[in-house]
């Protein structure tokens, strides 16, 4: 068995088509951190101007605002929450005048929770989050920026109450662990796992090319199908490899950031921060769980139907399957907890923002290993099940 | 008819094919007849033009040449290889393998089914040739051959894998094209079975075609020339050395010892009998050396 | 007569390949999650953009002090332009809910008129986000003068049935690329394992590459007229609507109304032209790389491309891979990436078209049976 493993891995590697992936992949994170890393503009950027421009305006109203019987309903009540904003507003600008950003960690935590407090509770057609969420064409822009307040609320607090080195690179997610963390909620889980779906694709059926050589090996067909499934989950870990050539391009211009910066995690309504270094294996865990739900579906797939075509596309399908049904909200109407490709968005399902979205709080990590690893399991039953039969031809 | 004019073929600065000149005419079985990795292969690649020799060019018909792609697809047309049986489609019948070559040749549909019927090939044609044996693979392939109907046919190992009756069965076809006025170039190993039916029989040795009666004058003559003692010890070969002093006596690798009998009378070759018989020699045969013996004689002797 | 055996042979090849009827199911299930996701987030209803677009427009505003909005009042104009904007938004949102197309068409086209003003009002970079983009109102205004000059009902509720075939080859047609790479990527290799009997065939390479791509094509007409027919549910769901109802796109540097068959009709023709492409790109690579994934891989990293390098469309408006992605050029999208007008749609058509040539003469100079080798 563990010659049949070497045997394959080494096939695995001299695999024009696997060398391919990471060679993309190496290109796609180096491009990634060159070219699309520098201009990420943040919706919440340290911007010492535009704090002061608020904290000035608002400075002269308070100044000039006379309160009497006369006075409209909304001056009176701006009049009355300015006051404890603006204050949060002057430690910003204080301190980081001063460079003291352990301060204005604190104050900007402050400043994020009480403007959410005022904008979503009472602000409702008069008071705004940043205009950034606003753009045309998106119906849920209060929501998204409720969300992204609170987020920066419990990150700030995190950072004023953390030990981590602070720096302004830090507070806008720039540094290395930080990139990491953005893609993970974003792109990063769907590039990985349909790398793996292209690992597996033909890790079965390219014995077809040389039956004669590998129908006699004394191992029998399930034996040789975990041993494939092994292989090509390995090299699906390992093409986090060149990944991380990316990431180290971004951590030489940015930092690293250290594993203890606290990331946020939505559920029921609240953020608490878990440490990134938690985060990020959590992460590689529900991966490598995703990993291992493709590899068994296509193991599945590759000894029922027997077509590289057909493991590509149901591959895909199970990727994409979520864009079709997902809405927010949705999961009232359906349980969405119960599909394996419900989770399909590691990072925001660890976060919790895939709960926000569907406005459920069932899609949780647990929840989520618990399904991958049940549908997983089946697959694999059944894969059990047919290559244990009599009449069974792996190729 | 196909001539082959000084055809040769060098892989890495090696001879692989040395100044081949040859003809091969209408209703002509030529057997080619080498060890492994002596340029069978090749000689036939070279002649579907799968392979660019180095100089030489082949010429079918006294007009066609490999000089472009219509003139190729000209001598396709008429000149065809046996495919390989791992080439076959698993995931149609063979059937449609035939219907394919058929089609793409152009030839008599009638021969679908008569060349069905002729290898027995009638209870599995309908099913996917991924559930075949290597026989039936092997027979499919011939007989997808046999229905492109093309004048020349090459077969590289044609019966390979093959049970004796059905090598018995396609000999029996091959003799039958032959009478049709093809041309067939066989490459095989049986033999003893090639020996039956082949017009001219070719050994390959270092990029060379030989005829096999360059290597052993009369080998084709019809008179006995031979007797083939199949175990002769050392003590018995000297005996008989002494006996008859004038015979030459050579014993092959194959364990094969030939006596040279040529002029003999009946009377003497009698005497000979008569020897090995007392001797207790219990397996030999009058008449001429076999091909098996010429082949050990040719390649295995150092 | 030669093409014809050859084709033959080709279909009881294609008959038996399990991944062309793998494909017409995924297109098939893309057909219908696409009518489901249509259901679903009610598109095509105009309440809903409305309120959107209301929502936008409220925070544009809020990026300005609040101010006398009066013609008169001390408001600059991009200010006084936006308040006028988002009356009209209500307006029309008001049209729809009392149902009077008429009104709601009316103070569209003063919308589009008001919104042509303000691109180039003074500041108005700053809350450009929040509004369509200059192309987009080129758009709408035309569409909205060609509804009031033709007299044609305005359509205010979700997509109806061609109005979705519309739609549905918009998003199709944007994949559609990469859907044909997949599909076709192993054209070739799956013949490369049976060399033996291709090599022999009496018939040139460039002859059967032109049957296989025959016998493919004819497949992906099987795709195509799925998609009309597993729409066909939407019939029942939602109407048939009017096959020649309008729709704005771009053309050659202008906009201009097409009726939605005529868009389909241009939409298929880009499609089949991009399929035959694709074929033959896959045939080249195949030959040249013998590895079906690396053939994938080298068409989807040219198709992205000029998207991870916008700066080379302009240095190389000829490459077809610019207009692969045919619904980005018809409204618009593709000259906001590029600002440049160099994309021309006709010209993508003419550009893929000699692509196709210059590949055919290539595989009939280049390329054999002869000398194929077993993969």
């Amino acid at each position: 068995m563990w010659a049949y493993f070497k045997f394959e891995f080494f096939q695995f590697f001299s695999n024009k088509k696997n060398i391919a992936i990471y060679v993309i992949l190496l290109f796609f994170s180096c491009y990634y951190a060159l070219k699309i890393a520098p201009t990420y503009i943040p919706i919440e950027k340290v911007d010492v101007n535009e704090i002061e421009a608020r904290y000035l305006t608002r400075e002269e109203f308070l100044n000039n605002v006379e309160i009497n019987e006369g006075t409209h309903h909304l001056t009176r009540f701006a009049a009355t929450i300015f006051p404890e904003w603006n204050e949060y507003d002057k430690e910003r600008l204080d301190s980081i005048e001063q460079h003291n950003l352990k301060e204005y960690a604190e104050a900007t935590y402050k400043w994020y929770a009480y403007s959410d407090e005022m904008i979503f509770r009472y602000g409702g057609g008069f008071l705004f989050y940043n205009p950034g969420y606003y753009t045309y064409g998106n119906n849920y822009a209060t929501m998204d920026g409720h969300y992204a307040y609170l987020y920066s609320a419990s990150r700030y607090e995190g950072y004023s109450e953390g030990t981590s080195n602070l720096s302004v690179k830090v507070f806008e997610e720039r540094t290395a662990l930080q990139t990491l963390q953005r893609l993970l909620h974003a792109y990063l889980p769907l590039i990985l796992i349909v790398s793996c779906i292209l690992f597996t694709v033909d890790i079965v059926l390219k014995d077809r090319q040389n039956p004669t050589l590998l129908q006699g090996l004394p191992l029998s067909d399930w034996r040789r199908l975990i041993v494939k499934g092994g292989v090509s989950l390995l090299g699906s870990i390992l093409a986090i490899l060149p990944l991380s050539v990316g990431l180290l391009i971004i951590g030489a211009r940015n930092g690293f950031g250290d594993f203890d910066l606290p990331v946020p995690i939505y559920f029921l309504g609240e953020f608490s921060n878990i440490t990134i270094g938690k985060y990020l294996i959590q992460n590689m865990l529900f991966i490598v769980f995703w990993f291992v739900f493709i590899i068994s579906l296509l193991l599945f797939v590759s000894v029922t139907i027997k077509n590289e075509f057909a493991n590509l596309l149901v591959g895909c399908v199970f990727v994409i399957a979520e864009f079709i049904y997902f809405a927010r909200g949705v999961a009232v109407v359906w349980n969405v907890q119960w599909y394996p490709t419900s989770y399909v968005q590691v990072g925001q399902i660890i976060s919790g923002y895939r709960n926000y979205l569907y406005g459920t709080e069932a899609l949780t990590f647990g929840n989520g290993l618990y399904v991958m690893g049940l549908c997983a399991c089946i697959f694999l039953f059944f894969t059990f099940l047919i290559s244990n039969r009599r009449k069974f031809k792996l190729l | 008819m196909i001539e082959l004019k000084n055809i040769g073929v060098q892989f890495s600065g090696r001879d692989i094919l040395k100044d081949v000149s040859v003809m091969f005419n209408p209703g002509e079985i030529i057997g080619l007849v080498a060890p492994n990795g002596t340029g069978k292969s090749t000689l036939m690649n070279v002649i579907m033009n799968y392979i660019n020799p180095n100089n030489g060019k082949v010429i079918l018909n006294h007009e066609l040449e490999y000089t472009n792609k219509k003139n190729e697809v000209k001598i396709h047309q008429l000149v065809s290889m046996m495919p390989d049986q791992s080439d076959l489609y698993n995931q149609i019948s063979g059937k449609e393998h035939l219907k394919i070559y058929s089609s793409m040749w152009n030839s008599n549909r009638k021969l679908i089914e008569s060349t069905i019927k002729e290898l027995g090939m009638k209870s599995y044609i309908k099913k996917n040739t991924g559930t075949y044996s290597l026989g039936m693979r092997q027979r499919l392939c011939f007989a997808m051959q046999i229905v492109s109907d093309t004048q020349v046919m090459l077969m590289d190992e044609v019966m390979n894998g093959l049970d004796p009756t059905h090598v018995e069965l396609i000999s029996q076809i091959l003799v039958k094209k032959k009478s049709e006025g093809k041309t067939v170039i066989v490459a095989s190993h049986l033999l003893e079975n090639l020996e039956k039916y082949a017009d001219r029989i070719f050994f390959m040795k270092n990029g060379e075609l030989i005829l096999v009666n360059a290597v052993s004058p009369g080998f084709d003559e019809r008179e006995i020339t031979t007797v083939r003692v199949t175990d002769l010890t050392d003590k018995i070969k000297e005996k008989f050395s002494k006996e008859f002093p004038e015979r030459n006596v050579r014993t092959l690798s194959n364990g094969v010892t030939l006596i040279d009998v040529r002029e003999y009378d009946s009377g003497r070759l009698g005497k000979v009998v008569e020897f090995l018989k007392e001797n207790q020699i219990k397996e030999f045969s009058i008449g001429k050396e076999a091909l098996t013996d010429l082949y050990s004689m040719y390649y295995q002797e150092r | 007569m030669h093409m014809w055996k050859i084709l033959k042979t080709c279909f009881i090849l294609e008959k038996s390949n399990k991944k062309n009827i793998f494909a017409c199911i995924i297109v098939a299930v893309f057909v219908f999650g696409l009518v489901l996701f249509v259901k679903t987030e009610d598109l095509g209803n105009t309440i809903k953009e409305k309120s959107g677009e209301y929502q936008s427009l409220s925070s544009a505003l809020s990026k300005f002090q609040n101010v006398d909005a009066t013609d008169s009042g001390n408001g600059s104009d991009l200010y006084k332009n936006l308040v006028l904007q988002r009356h009209y938004v209500s307006k029309q949102s008001m049209a729809i809910k009392m149902d009077k197309p008429e009104m709601y068409l009316d103070t569209a086209i003063l919308l589009v008129n008001l919104r042509a003003d303000s691109f180039d009002m003074e500041g108005f970079q700053n809350v450009a986000s929040y509004l369509p983009s200059k192309i987009e109102n080129q758009l709408d205004s035309v569409f909205y003068q060609y509804m009031k000059k033709t007299g044609i009902s305005l359509s205010m509720n979700s997509l109806s049935y061609f109005q979705f075939l519309a739609y549905l080859i918009g998003v199709l047609g944007s994949v559609w690329f990469i859907f044909m790479s997949i599909y076709s990527s192993g054209v070739m290799i799956e013949d490369f394992q049976h060399s033996s009997l291709i090599k022999g065939y009496p018939i040139t390479f460039d002859k059967y590459v032109v049957a296989k791509c025959i016998s493919l094509m004819l497949i992906v007409g099987v795709f195509l007229l799925e998609l009309f027919i597993f729409s066909l549910p939407l019939v029942y769901f939602k109407g048939l609507g009017n096959p020649s109802y309008p729709i704005a796109i771009f053309i050659d540097g202008t906009s201009e109304v097409y009726p939605i068959y005529k868009y389909l009709g241009l939409s298929l023709l880009y499609m089949i032209s991009i399929s035959i492409f694709t074929i033959l790109l896959s045939v080249i690579f195949n030959v040249l790389l013998k590895n079906m994934y690396l053939t994938l891989f080298l068409e989807l990293l040219l198709y992205i491309f000029p998207i991870l390098f916008p700066s080379m469309i302009s240095l190389i408006p000829f490459n077809p891979f610019n207009y692969l992605n045919f619904p980005n050029l018809l409204n618009g999208q593709m000259f906001e990436l590029t600002n440049s007008v160099d994309l021309n749609s006709t010209h993508g058509l003419i550009y893929i078209g000699i692509s196709i040539a210059i590949m055919v003469v290539a595989v009939k100079l280049f390329l054999t049976t002869g000398k194929l080798k077993k993969v």
